[in-house]
């Protein structure tokens, strides 16, 4: 009977013993050999469809004509935005008209407003007019304020018979037309 | 041995001495690649493996005085990518006739080796239980006759790890002895 210490020793130094023998080396060493040899004919292969594919980049005339075809470029383009950024300038000072623009560029509210009256009453007679918020609140004030004037003047023409009797008359013999007041 | 020379001109990329390289140490490989698989075939697929990973990295090792640690390493690691394909297609390999063939090679002679279909049947039902930790630790300190340092080394388990995975893998072998034999 063997103990069981000595039983596991005996199982170990078996094992040990028996170094496991590579019988077939050169099978081994030829396979790798293929297999290393095979992965490089690939590499070469990628390698020389790039160059194929890319190689000229690498012809210093092609390179140069590159370059300067891409600067090219972009002169134009930084040029072209120039342009543009001021063509968007100009258009954002016109006032616009509908079914034309205007080129003028009033100094002031009232020029603005005589323009807008000019161009929807007889230049264009489709009398619609594109104006801005300020421009029709300002028309506002400014026919509430001539109503205002209308009104007083209507008081005092009221006020004083002999005063409207004469502008009745005045304006009959003017016009020839009557004005009810 | 290994030339630590033969090595450094493989690193240069001469691929003649490579093949001699290739000789020298699909053996060492192919003993660890054995021990851990239990399978002629699949270890001979590992050194394989091993040899042309060797060829595609050798620049990368910084001296060639590290190369036996590397190439452990590397096959180690072969091993454990094989075991876990073979862990989705298990065999079970424990059988009375290994039993009874490791019961009768430990009582008779113990001069006489192996063969390496007896020693993979040995290995694999003796370590069938055994984690890829475990039999990596078992096979290289008790079959190679490593010592825990260099084990660490190769495996990249803390030595304390090296230390509790040989105590269970030890335990779990003298067990199986303790029952069948």
């Amino acid at each position: 009977m063997i103990p069981e210490n000595e039983k596991y020793d005996k199982v170990l130094n078996l094992l040990r013993k028996s170094t496991p023998q590579l019988d077939s080396s050169t099978e081994i060493e030829r396979e790798v050999i293929r297999r290393i040899q095979k992965q490089n004919r690939l590499e070469v292969n990628l390698s020389g469809a790039f160059d194929f594919l890319f190689g000229w980049i690498y012809i210093g005339w092609v390179r140069r004509s590159l370059i300067a075809a891409s600067i090219v470029l972009v002169l134009i383009f930084t040029y072209q935005q120039g342009v543009i950024l001021k063509r968007i300038d100009s258009l954002s000072k016109q006032t616009i008209v509908t079914g034309k623009e205007s080129a003028l560029t009033p100094s002031s509210e009232i020029e603005k407003l005589l323009t807008n009256y000019i161009n929807s009453g007889r230049v264009f007679p489709s009398k619609t007019i594109t104006i801005t918020e300020s421009q029709m609140k300002e028309l506002l004030e400014s026919v509430n304020e001539l109503q205002i004037k209308y009104k007083d003047l209507e008081n005092i023409i009221e006020a004083d018979p002999e005063l409207k009797k004469l502008i009745e008359n005045k304006l009959l013999e003017k016009n020839k037309t009557k004005i009810n007041l | 041995m290994i030339d630590i020379q033969l090595i450094e001109e493989c690193r240069g990329g001469n691929f003649n001495n490579f093949r001699k390289l290739v000789v020298l140490t699909s053996p060492l490989a192919y003993s660890v690649a054995f021990r851990m698989l239990g399978d002629e075939d699949r270890a001979k697929d590992v050194v394989q493996e091993t040899m042309v990973t060797i060829w595609q990295k050798l620049k990368k090792i910084k001296t060639a005085e590290v190369y036996k640690t590397w190439i452990y390493r590397i096959v180690i690691n072969k091993c454990y990518d094989e075991m876990r394909r073979r862990k989705r297609n298990p065999e079970f390999v424990t059988d009375d006739q290994t039993w009874g063939l490791i019961s009768n090679k430990i009582s008779e002679d113990p001069s006489e080796d192996l063969e390496n279909k007896e020693t993979a049947k040995i290995i694999r039902v003796l370590t069938e239980k055994l984690s890829a930790k475990q039999k990596a630790v078992f096979v290289l300190s008790d079959l190679e006759g490593m010592s825990n340092d260099e084990i660490s080394e190769i495996t990249g388990i803390a030595k304390t790890a090296v230390k509790a995975n040989l105590y269970h893998a030890r335990k779990s072998i003298s067990e199986k002895v303790k029952i069948y034999i």
